[in-house]
C-alpha cells in the first residue's frame, strides 16, 4: 500500500481472465535486498499472469531454505505448503494423486534439491509427474550462512575460508540422463528468457525442471565465486532464446524476432518458440543437450536455455489410472463400496 | 490309553522357501472346518530360502490361541535344526519324522514314528519331490489323528482354486502318507482330532488383509507405501482388492497406489494427499515409522489429515523383522521432535482390524492430525478365526471442511488456525476452492497461518495442539472391560494379548487369583481406563516388549493416587506371546506384593 494520496487515474492492464497482475503478487519478501530469488517470484507472477491462469488453481510447493521461502512472496490467491527440507517432491505427488487439475509450482534450492532432497527429486522425475520444479541455485547455504552446497563449482571460494574443493553436481545433466521430459537452465537475471521458459514450463505435461543461477547477494557474491552475478553475466552463453506464445493470445502482438527459430508444440496446444542465437541445437537430442552442459562445464561458463524436451511420455496421472475427475472430487458414496459389495466379500471369504 | 481330543501343540520344522506354508495351511483349514478351534502360526525367518521355519498349530477346545506352552507333536523334516527340536521335547511327545533326512533319532522316552517322506515324494513326481514331501507329512498327520478325508479334500481345493493337476497330485499325496502310516505303524499316541459342532460360520483371515480391506471400505485415495515386513501384505492387500472394490466399468480407479522410494517419501505423499483434501495412507513397521518421524511432526504442527499403518515387528534397529513385539507404542504416541501427542488406534481381533482400517480416516479428517494403526506381525501375518466383517455404521466423517462460498462468508472471522467451536479444532478449506488460500508450514504460526515467532501466538497454538487431541479421547474405540465383582487385581493390555488373555486368565483362576481385564483400544486412553484402574486395587499393564510402554504412558498420565496402583509386566522374546510366561510374571508380581 501506498502512502501517497490521489495518484492521478492509470489505466489497469488486465490478462485475459480480466485479471490485473495484481491478483497474481504475494506479501513481501524477507529475503536479502537485491537477491536473485526475489527477481524469480517476479517472473513467476508475470508469467501466471500473462498465461492467464486461475490463480487459485495453482498449488505452491517448496521445501526449506531461502529459496522455498519465496512462495510467501508471489501468488497470495493460492494455497501453498512450505514442506521440510528437500521433500516437496514427495508431498506434491501426493497432492497431485488427489487433485491433479491444479497447476503445481514448486520451488527450490540447491541445498534443497542436491543435497537432502535428490532422491525425492531423482524420483519424482522417474514419474514425470506434472508440475514446475524451479531450483534457485546459489551453490550455497544462505539461511544457515553460507556452507557450500553440492552445486559449488571446484575453486569456487567464500567471502571466508577455503575454495570448494569438491566436484559440483549438475542438476541439468542429472534430470536429462533421467528422462525428465523438459529440461532447461536460465538465469535470474535474464527475466526475459526465464519468464518464456517458465510459461513453456506451465504447459508442459510432465516434470519440467528449471535450474535457475540465482547468485546470492550475501555469500556468494565476490568475483571468486562461479556463481557471483559478475561472474554469471560475464560467462553465460545463451543457447536459446524462447518465446512462449499462449494460445489464447493474438501471435502478432508477440515480437517474434526474424531468423533462426523452430515451434514445438505442447500438450495444451500452445506453441513453443526456440530461436537460436549460438548453436543448432535441437532440443529432442539428449545427447546434443549434454554435450553443450558438459562443453560449457569445461569452458567454465553456464549454458542457457531449453536443453531438452519430450512430449511423447505418459505423465504420472496416465501411469495411475485414475478416473477423469480429480479424487478430491469423487462423492463419499463412491469412495465407500456398499453394503452388497461386503455381503459378497463376506460370503466369498466364507467358502 | 486314554485319549487327548482337541487339545495339544503340533510343531512342524521345515525350511523356509520348500512349500511347506501352502501343505500347513491345508492342515489347518480341514482342522477349521471340522469345527475344532485351531490356530496356527508361522514363525519364518528373515530369508527366502533355507532358513529354519516352524509352524505352530494349536488345538484347543477351549478356544485358546497363543502358541502353548509346549510341543505335543513334532513333525521333523529340518536337518539344520534336529537335534535342538528333538532335545527340547518333554518325554511322551510324538515324533513324525523324516527317514531319508540322513539324521538319526536320538530320543528313546518319545513315541516316534519313522516316515519315509522324500521317497514316497518322489514316487509321485521326482522334480517336485521337496515340495511333495510337505503334503505327505500332512497325510501321516490326518491319518495319525483321525482327520477327515473329505475335509482335507476341500481344504486342497480351497488352496489350489480350480487347478486340477495341483488337486489331484496333492490328494494323492495326502493318501500315500495315510497309507504308509496305516501299513507301517500302529498308533501309540492319544492325540485325536474330534469334531465339534460349528455354532456359527466363521473364517480365515490375516490381520493385515482385514486392515486393507477396511481401509478401502474408508474411501481411501492414496496407498503410499515402501515394502517392508511385516506390513507388506497390508499394501499389497489393497492392491489386490481395487480392481474389485475401487475401480469402475472403464477399468479407472478411485485408489491411487504409489510404492514410494522410501518411508520419507511414502509419508510426504501422505500428507500432501491430507493437504489437498484426500484420504491418503500408508503401511510400514517399526524402522519405517523411524524414518518417518520428521513428517509426522509436520502432519501434527501444520494439522494434516494423514493414517499410518504400523505392523509391529521386533525392534530395535532391524531387530527380528520376522518376529512379533508392541514396542512402538511409545514411538507412535510421541513421534516425532518437540512437543507431541498422537492418536494411536489399537486393534486386537481381525474384526476390529477391519473396522479400525475405515475408522482410522474419519479420525484424521475429524481431527486433522496424524492417526496411526497399531497392529503387530502376529495379528497382522496369522491368521485368525473371523465372524465376518460388519458394514460401517456411519457415514464418512470428512471434518470441518468448508467447501461452499456461502458457508465460508458466513464465518465472522476466519483462520486456518483459530479455534471457533473450543474444541481446538478449526475449520480448513482446500487447495484450489479459491477459499482463504494460506501458505501452509511446519514453522511457527499464527491463527491465519501467517509465520510467527511471537511467545502468545507459539504457546496458544501449543495449547489448543493438546486440547484437540484431548478432546478425542472419550471419541475413540473405548476400553472393553471383563470385570469381576471383586476389583481387586486389574489387568490391562492392548492389541494381539487379546489372543492369549483368556489362557492367562484361566492359568491365574487356577491358583485363586480373579482378575479383572481391560483392553486398552486407543491412545489417548479413553476416562474409562482411569475409572478401571481407580476401581480396582491394583492393576497390572501387561505388555509385549521390554520396558513397559504403555505402563510408561499411563504412569505420565494418571493422577499421582492412581499411580501408586499401577505395576509392569512386560516380556517378550519375539515369539506370539505364551500363556505360562506372562501368568508367570504376573504371579511373581503378585508374590511381591504380599498378594
Amino acid at each position: 500500500m501506498s502512502d501517497t494520496p490521489k495518484r492521478p487515474a492509470r489505466t489497469v492492464k488486465l490478462n485475459v481472465l480480466n485479471e490485473p497482475k495484481d491478483s497474481y503478487t504475494g506479501g513481501k519478501s524477507s529475503l536479502c535486498p537485491g537477491c536473485g530469488h526475489d527477481q524469480i517470484s517476479s517472473v513467476i507472477i508475470n508469467a501466471a499472469w500473462e498465461n492467464g491462469i486461475e490463480p487459485h488453481r495453482v498449488a505452491k510447493m517448496s521445501g526449506i531454505g531461502c529459496s522455498s521461502k519465496t512462495p510467501a512472496y508471489y501468488l497470495g490467491q493460492s494455497h501453498g505448503f512450505n514442506t521440510v527440507h528437500g521433500r516437496m517432491p514427495s508431498v506434491t505427488t501426493g497432492a497431485y494423486t488427489i487433485n491433479k487439475d491444479l497447476l503445481y509450482i514448486g520451488v527450490s534450492g540447491d541445498g534443497d534439491s542436491a543435497s537432502i532432497g535428490i532422491g525425492q527429486l531423482i524420483h519424482a522425475i522417474r514419474r514425470n509427474m506434472d508440475m514446475v520444479y524451479i531450483i534457485e541455485n546459489n551453490g550455497v547455504y544462505g539461511l544457515t550462512k553460507g556452507q557450500y552446497s553440492a552445486t559449488a563449482d571446484i575453486g569456487s571460494k567464500k567471502k571466508k575460508g577455503v575454495p570448494n574443493k569438491t566436484q559440483p553436481i549438475d542438476l541439468c545433466a542429472l534430470a536429462i540422463n533421467l528422462g525428465c521430459t523438459f529440461v532447461a537452465r536460465s538465469f535470474s537475471g535474464s527475466k526475459k528468457q526465464l519468464g518464456s521458459l517458465i510459461k513453456a514450463a506451465m504447459s508442459h505435461k510432465g516434470f519440467a525442471l528449471i535450474d535457475v543461477i540465482s547468485p546470492c547477494v550475501t555469500f556468494n557474491n565476490n568475483d571468486e565465486s562461479m556463481r557471483s552475478y559478475g561472474y554469471v553475466k560475464e560467462n553465460e552463453i545463451t543457447l536459446h532464446m524462447t518465446d512462449y506464445i499462449p494460445h489464447f493470445n493474438p501471435i502478432e502482438e508477440i515480437d517474434v524476432p526474424e531468423g533462426h527459430y523452430r515451434d514445438i508444440t505442447l500438450h495444451d496446444g500452445s506453441t513453443i518458440r526456440l530461436e537460436t542465437i549460438s548453436a543448432e541445437h535441437n532440443p529432442e537430442d539428449a545427447v546434443a543437450a549434454l554435450t553443450a552442459l558438459h562443453t560449457a562445464e569445461a569452458n567454465k561458463k553456464h549454458v542457457t536455455g531449453l536443453l531438452y524436451f519430450d512430449n511423447s511420455k505418459p505423465s504420472l496421472a496416465e501411469d495411475l489410472g485414475l478416473v477423469d475427475i480429480p479424487l478430491v472430487d469423487v462423492p463419499n458414496n463412491v469412495l465407500r463400496p456398499s453394503k452388497e459389495t461386503l455381503d459378497k466379500i463376506n460370503a466369498a471369504l466364507h467358502n | 490309553m486314554e485319549t487327548i481330543a482337541n487339545d495339544f501343540t503340533i510343531n512342524i520344522a521345515t525350511a523356509n522357501g520348500t512349500g511347506s506354508q501352502s501343505a500347513n495351511l491345508i492342515l489347518i483349514q480341514s482342522l477349521f472346518e471340522m469345527g475344532v478351534p485351531v490356530s496356527g502360526k508361522n514363525m519364518f525367518p528373515s530369508n527366502i530360502s533355507g532358513l529354519p521355519t516352524w509352524y505352530i498349530v494349536r488345538l484347543s477346545d477351549l478356544g485358546y490361541q497363543a502358541p502353548g506352552n509346549r510341543t505335543h507333536i513334532q513333525v521333523l523334516l529340518n536337518p539344520a535344526t534336529w537335534h535342538e527340536d528333538l532335545e527340547s521335547l518333554e518325554p511322551g511327545s510324538v515324533v513324525i519324522w523324516n527317514e531319508n533326512a540322513k539324521m538319526e533319532m536320538t530320543r528313546d522316552d518319545v513315541i516316534s514314528y519313522p516316515i519315509p517322506m522324500s521317497s514316497l515324494a518322489r514316487k509321485i513326481n521326482p522334480k517336485i519331490a521337496k515340495l511333495v514331501t510337505n503334503i505327505i507329512y500332512v497325510g501321516v498327520l490326518a491319518e495319525v489323528l483321525g482327520i477327515d478325508q473329505t475335509e482335507l479334500e476341500a481344504a486342497v481345493a480351497k488352496q489350489f482354486k480350480g487347478k486340477a493337476s495341483a488337486i489331484e497330485l496333492n490328494i494323492t499325496a495326502l493318501g500315500l502318507g495315510r497309507d504308509y502310516f496305516k501299513e507301517n505303524h500302529t498308533k501309540n499316541d492319544p492325540y485325536v482330532v474330534e469334531k465339534r459342532t460349528i455354532e456359527k460360520p466363521q473364517f480365515f483371515i490375516e490381520g493385515n488383509e482385514a486392515v486393507a480391506l477396511g481401509c478401502l471400505f474408508g474411501g481411501v485415495q492414496l496407498l503410499a507405501w515402501y515394502p517392508i515386513t511385516p506390513s507388506s501384505s497390508l499394501a499389497e492387500g489393497i492392491i489386490n482388492y481395487i480392481p474389485q472394490l475401487r475401480t469402475d466399468d472403464d477399468g479407472n480407479t478411485t485408489c491411487a497406489v504409489v510404492q514410494a522410494e522410501d518411508e520419507l517419501a511414502a509419508a510426504g505423499m501422505v500428507l500432501g494427499a491430507g493437504w489437498a483434501g484426500g484420504r491418503g495412507m500408508t503401511a510400514t513397521s517399526g524402522p519405517g515409522i523411524s524414518l518417518m518421524q520428521e513428517f509426522i511432526g509436520l502432519g501434527y504442527f501444520a494439522e494434516i489429515p494423514s493414517v499410518f499403518w504400523n505392523v509391529n515387528r521386533v525392534g530395535p534397529s532391524t531387530g527380528l523383522p520376522t518376529r512379533t513385539q508392541q514396542s512402538d507404542i511409545t514411538m507412535l504416541y510421541e513421534g516425532s521432535h518437540g512437543d507431541t501427542q498422537h492418536i494411536v488406534i489399537i486393534p486386537g481381533t481381525v474384526e476390529e482390524c477391519f473396522e479400525f482400517g475405515w475408522r482410522a480416516f474419519d479420525y484424521a479428517e475429524r481431527f486433522q492430525t496424524p492417526i496411526f494403526g497399531l497392529s503387530d506381525l502376529d495379528l497382522g501375518m496369522n491368521r485368525w478365526a473371523c465372524d465376518g466383517f460388519e458394514y460401517p455404521d456411519q457415514e464418512m466423517d470428512r471434518g470441518k471442511v468448508v467447501r461452499d462460498r456461502d458457508v465460508f462468508e458466513a464465518f465472522e472471522e476466519f483462520g486456518r488456525y483459530l479455534d471457533v467451536d473450543g474444541d481446538g479444532i478449526p475449520y480448513r478449506t482446500l487447495p484450489g476452492s479459491g477459499m482463504d488460500p494460506i501458505l501452509y508450514r511446519g514453522t511457527g504460526h499464527d491463527t491465519k497461518g501467517t509465520y510467527s515467532e511471537k511467545p502468545d501466538d507459539y504457546y496458544e497454538l501449543m495449547q489448543r495442539l493438546k486440547r484437540k487431541i484431548d478432546g478425542a479421547r472419550d471419541l475413540l474405540p473405548a476400553p472393553i472391560l471383563r470385570e469381576e465383582t471383586e476389583c481387586e487385581i486389574g489387568i490391562i493390555y492392548l492389541g494381539s494379548m487379546e489372543n492369549t488373555i483368556q489362557e492367562i486368565d484361566d492359568i491365574l483362576e487356577a491358583t485363586g487369583i480373579k482378575v479383572s481385564q481391560c483392553r486398552i483400544r486407543a491412545l489417548p486412553m479413553h476416562s474409562e481406563v482411569e475409572n478401571f484402574i481407580s476401581r480396582h486395587e491394583m492393576t497390572i499393564v501387561l505388555e509385549i516388549n521390554r520396558d513397559g510402554q504403555l505402563y510408561g504412558i499411563l504412569r505420565k498420565e494418571l493422577p499421582n493416587n492412581l499411580i501408586t496402583k499401577l505395576r509392569s509386566v512386560a516380556y517378550s522374546d519375539g515369539i506370539p506371546p505364551r500363556a505360562g510366561i506372562y501368568a508367570q510374571r504376573i504371579l511373581e508380581t503378585l508374590e511381591g506384593e504380599g498378594q
